[in-house]
């Protein structure tokens, strides 16, 4: 199939658009709808988006896929290192080791946050992984 | 309301099966997965309805498009 102007037109505008939305949806995760995974997806759709409508080697000039193996496999790791800590300070297994904080605010609910960044970039990295394999030619 | 969201999710199903042309039944099955997702936000799981909007009208959407550009478009 050929590619129209204005597909390519509309998904370059949106596309940032749709990357700051995911990142919205993860950094909010702990006060409203929303969170690692679903920001993670959303991430994942925009990159396919630039994908489907620019082609496959302009996304990979801006999203290698080593970095985002790399992204993949590192965020495993940390998430559970974050979880090991609890147990070395002696509560159980993805316990709270940082001050609460007020309610309400973005940094609030303990590590909930950080956990909800890294599973987000790991989901967003991952599925676009599965279709940067699935359609490099 | 709840009688109207869910005819119209019947609908967008039965058009997407029927659709010889593979392109419109993928933006049919866009349409219900958005439908679906409307009907968990009225009946209060929004987070439900963003992995659902999420996944099922942004990722499987432009993964089938992506698919059907590889191959034909026309059922036959």
């Amino acid at each position: 199939m050929e590619r129209s102007q204005i597909v390519t037109m509309v998904s370059r505008k949106l596309v940032p658009f749709i990357l700051l939305f995911g990142l919205y949806l993860i950094s909010y995760g702990h006060l409203s709808p929303g969170g690692g995974f679903q920001g993670g997806v959303v991430l994942a759709s925009g990159i396919l988006l630039l994908f489907l409508s620019h082609g496959f080697t302009l996304v990979q000039r801006s999203f290698p896929e080593r970095h985002l193996n790399l992204t993949e496999l590192v965020m495993v790791l940390l998430f559970l290192l974050l979880g090991l800590a609890g147990l070395l300070l002696g509560k159980s297994f993805l316990s709270n080791i940082l001050l609460l904080g007020e309610a309400g605010e973005i940094p609030s609910a303990g590590f909930i946050l950080l956990l909800n960044m890294i599973i987000g970039l790991k989901v967003g990295a991952g599925i676009t992984l599965i279709c940067f394999y699935l359609f490099r030619s | 309301m709840l009688e109207i969201i869910l005819l119209i999710i019947l609908v967008l199903a039965i058009l997407s099966l029927q659709f010889k042309d593979l392109l419109s039944a993928i933006i049919s099955l866009a349409a219900f997965s958005f439908m679906l997702s409307l009907l968990f936000y009225y009946l209060h799981a929004p987070d439900v309805a963003i992995a659902e909007a999420a996944v099922g009208a942004g990722v499987t959407t432009i993964l089938f498009v992506l698919v059907i550009s590889r191959t034909k478009r026309r059922e036959r």
